[in-house]
């Protein structure tokens, strides 16, 4: 049996019909055709799957899509305004912190908290916020970087 | 779909609605509250049976209170949430639970709920171990009305506990704990996102004489169905005075407190000793939260 449900996801409203076991995950991206937010684990081990949920980051594997109803998600696709890139999306390129890219979205979805919160963040502290991603080409030291640059730009 | 028996998403907005819904579907009802549990079985295929997922997030079950009489945490207060709170913060007697909040990630945090983390009754998760050396209690309602369960006497096995099926979780209390009381955590983990090879939590209370008095020590982690209290530890604790030869031996009766697990993330043995160190450090971080 679907269910009808209404998601506000990048400042829309969608009405989707949905499985009742549906995650957030798959509404936004077999639904709504938001690829950017990435299947990984599908276990809430590695993070490719973060998006924000009423400006909080969350695994989007782990969620129902019935249960997000009434809130207001955001996924990468919703941080550039126009043309213009969110100053993380631009800092991730200045700063080289892209490799395969996979984990890449989650990461700055994560770390999208972090800069909406603290306003100068520690190394500690963007450490600890992105600690629910994980970062198999293992290029950590320069996706720090760009956290701090676009800390710094903000 | 991977809920092959699911009929259902309830969201009851009374309480006298989700008691319904837990008398009608009973065992195979499965409640949702951050969700972030019940993913990790349904990813495992450990849901098949579920007909209805009920999500209580709609309930307003969420909320702090402090008193004299000690805190009241609402059931799907959220672990970010009660990271934040002020006595979480700065008493020295609820540093484990500020501790066992420092390890999962934010993702996680962000919905996972403290009676969540509770009703899971599995001793790998952190802060359960935390609520236990606080002498926490469970605050239940159900069909015959509401009842408080010790959480000593709440965790009857692994994923199982005390409540009935037509039970749900409505508060964690934890009691105003004495002067010169500090407590702490630790978890053993490969990665920043991964669950306790194991975990310790520690709680004492430093008398005038500088006697520990009232002490708990539990251990989770894989050490079996359930968390597992080290009586022999705790009580060499007890009248006992607070230094470094005392905290070596009550550390080392530890390993004679538990009958660790062996599977593919560590020994018995290795479970064991590092039981014995991470208790070692558990007790020296309490002692300094009171110096």
């Amino acid at each position: 049996m679907k269910k009808l449900i209404e998601l506000e996801v990048n400042g829309e409203v969608h009405e989707l019909a949905v499985s009742p076991d549906e995650t957030l995950l798959g509404a936004l991206r077999d639904h709504l055709d938001l690829i950017g937010t990435k299947q990984g684990c599908d276990s809430g081990g590695c993070g490719c799957c973060t998006v924000q949920v009423d400006g909080k980051a969350v695994y989007s594997c782990m969620m129902y899509a019935v249960s997000v109803q009434g809130s207001e998600v955001t996924t990468i696709e919703g941080l550039a305004r126009g043309p213009e890139l969110d100053p993380l999306q631009q800092a991730f390129i200045d700063a080289g912190a892209v490799q395969c890219g996979y984990c890449t979205c989650g990461i700055i979805m994560a770390a999208k908290q972090l800069l909406d919160t603290v306003k100068d963040p520690s190394e500690d502290e963007i450490r600890h916020a992105i600690a629910g991603n994980l970062c198999r080409c293992t290029g950590y030291r320069k996706i720090i970087d760009a956290i701090q640059l676009a800390a710094a730009a903000a | 779909m991977s809920l092959p028996a699911l009929s259902d998403y309830f969201i009851p907005e009374q309480q006298n609605e989700l008691i319904e819904l837990l008398q009608r579907f009973g065992e195979n009802a499965m409640i949702v509250a951050g969700g972030t549990f019940v993913h990790g079985l349904e990813a495992r295929g450990l849901l098949s049976e579920v007909e209805a997922l009920i999500d209580i997030g709609k309930l307003g079950l969420n909320g702090i209170a402090t008193g004299p009489s000690g805190v009241v945490l609402g059931a799907t207060t959220t672990l970010a949430d009660l990271k934040q709170a002020d006595f979480i913060q700065n008493d020295p007697a609820f540093g484990a639970v500020k501790d066992a909040l420092g390890y999962p990630p934010l993702q996680i945090r962000n919905v996972g709920t403290v009676g969540g983390c509770v009703a899971a009754s599995v001793p790998l998760y952190d802060v359960p171990a935390t609520l236990l050396v606080l002498d926490g209690t469970v605050h239940a309602l159900g069909a015959n009305g509401d009842r408080e369960i010790a959480l000593t006497d709440f965790f009857t096995g692994l994923f199982e506990n005390a409540l009935r099926t037509d039970e749900f979780i409505t508060e964690l209390r934890l009691p105003a704990q004495a002067a010169g009381t500090a407590s702490a955590f630790l978890k053993l983990e490969t990665n920043a996102n991964d669950l306790a090879i194991i975990n310790v939590a520690v709680r004492f209370t430093l008398d005038e004489a500088g006697l520990c008095r009232d002490s708990r020590i539990v251990i989770g982690g894989g050490i079996g169905e359930s968390y597992v209290r080290a009586g022999s530890a705790e009580s060499r604790l007890n009248g006992a005075k607070a230094d470094a030869d005392l905290f070596n031996a009550v550390s080392k009766a530890v390993a004679t407190d538990i009958d660790p697990v062996t599977d593919h993330r560590g020994s018995a043995q290795y479970r064991r000793h590092m039981a014995v160190v991470y208790t070692h450090r558990a007790l020296g971080r309490a002692l300094e939260r009171l110096s």
